[in-house]
């Protein structure tokens, strides 16, 4: 299925956050990997209406029309992602998913004060990869809960804490582990 | 990589008196048309390294690019002149901005370095905030962009 792998971006012993990154439109998109519930393809999501996964139901929301972009039809590549914590949950279309990165705080960097709008509720920042600049997804915002002050601090693993694939709310993650178990910790994302 | 082009009306001397009646400014195109900016405002010009869009609602402000170890966010001149880029090889103009550092788009012909005579310098009030007025660069007439505070005030309009 659509992860690629799981990679560190940093070499670190203080604090670091985890985030599935994926295509919206031609942007790479990162989100907080800590709510995120799993990836499946379109077919297992089925039609119309909420998207009932492991005894629990995710209702649809187009990110990409929320944040703006323009994203292509549906590919071979395309999956949806279930998100979520104990409030709500939400299940959106990306593009591609393409893996798990860990980014050690210091590498994350809030947007330029020259952005004004909306986006600074929508987005929290960035980071750099050698092949790609990410946008952080505000993970609040993804549920259209109301957002809160340093919102990423909610993320944020001591490195000797990691656990990979372990939820906050234990809500089933099967297709997200299993696509991990298959991964070698701190590879590349192909 | 700016390159000097001292004209006629430029005077060479060094004295108090002659740099205050002389003021350096940088000529450079975007999508085809020329502007002028003050020296200071620039911070360098270097290859374009390609942007990431960023969504967002701030006018003109809607990328950013690489740069040294972070990221820049772009102003979109050519967007702003209703005008479109064109594919090809382009160059980043540094903006001194006072939000902090800025990223232009602009054509890969090399910026021009002029000093013109500050008679030749028509500062006034218009109705964007971003135009300072006009100069006489060569024997061009070309708007004066004010780099340093660069969509802050059309910003505040938008809000």
């Amino acid at each position: 299925m659509g992860l690629r792998g799981h990679k560190t971006a940093t070499v670190s012993f203080g604090q670091t956050v985890r985030f599935l990154v994926a295509l919206i439109g031609p942007t790479h998109v990162a989100f907080p990997a800590h709510w995120v519930r799993g990836i499946i393809t379109p077919a297992e999501a089925g039609g119309d209406g909420p998207v009932m996964w492991a005894n629990s139901s995710y209702d649809r929301t187009d990110l990409a029309a929320r944040f703006a972009i323009t994203a292509p039809g549906q590919t071979a590549e395309t999956r949806i992602i279930l998100y979520g914590n104990e409030q709500k949950s939400r299940s959106f279309s990306t593009e591609q998913a393409l893996g798990l990165v860990d980014v050690d705080r210091s590498q994350i960097h809030p947007l330029p004060t020259q952005f004004r709008g909306g986006e600074r509720e929508r987005l929290l920042g960035f980071f750099i990869d050698e092949a790609y600049v990410a946008l952080i997804a505000n993970p609040f915002w993804v549920l259209e809960l109301p957002t809160r002050k340093n919102p990423l601090d909610a993320f944020v693993l001591q490195v000797s804490d990691r656990q990979v694939g372990v939820p906050e709310s234990g809500l089933p993650v099967e297709s997200f582990v299993r696509e991990n178990a298959m991964q070698v910790s701190g590879g590349r994302m192909r | 990589m700016l390159r000097a082009q001292l004209r006629k009306q430029s005077p060479t001397g060094s004295t108090g008196a002659t740099e205050a009646r002389i003021q350096n400014m940088v000529v450079f195109s975007v999508a085809g048309q020329r502007f002028a900016a003050r020296t200071d405002e620039i911070g360098g010009v270097t290859p374009w390294p390609g942007a990431t869009t960023v969504p967002s609602d701030t006018p003109f402000i809607d990328s950013l690019v690489r740069h040294e170890k972070g990221c820049l966010p772009v102003f979109d001149l050519a967007a702003k002149f209703h005008r479109a880029m064109r594919d090809g090889e382009r160059l980043c103009l540094i903006v001194k901005h006072v939000d902090g550092p800025l990223a232009i788009c602009i054509d890969a012909h090399v910026p021009s370095l002029h000093m013109v005579a500050r008679s030749l310098i028509q500062y006034r009030d218009g109705n964007d905030p971003d135009i300072a007025g006009t100069c006489i660069a060569g024997e061009e007439e070309l708007p004066i962009i004010n780099l340093t505070t660069l969509g802050v005030s059309s910003n505040r309009f938008a809000r």
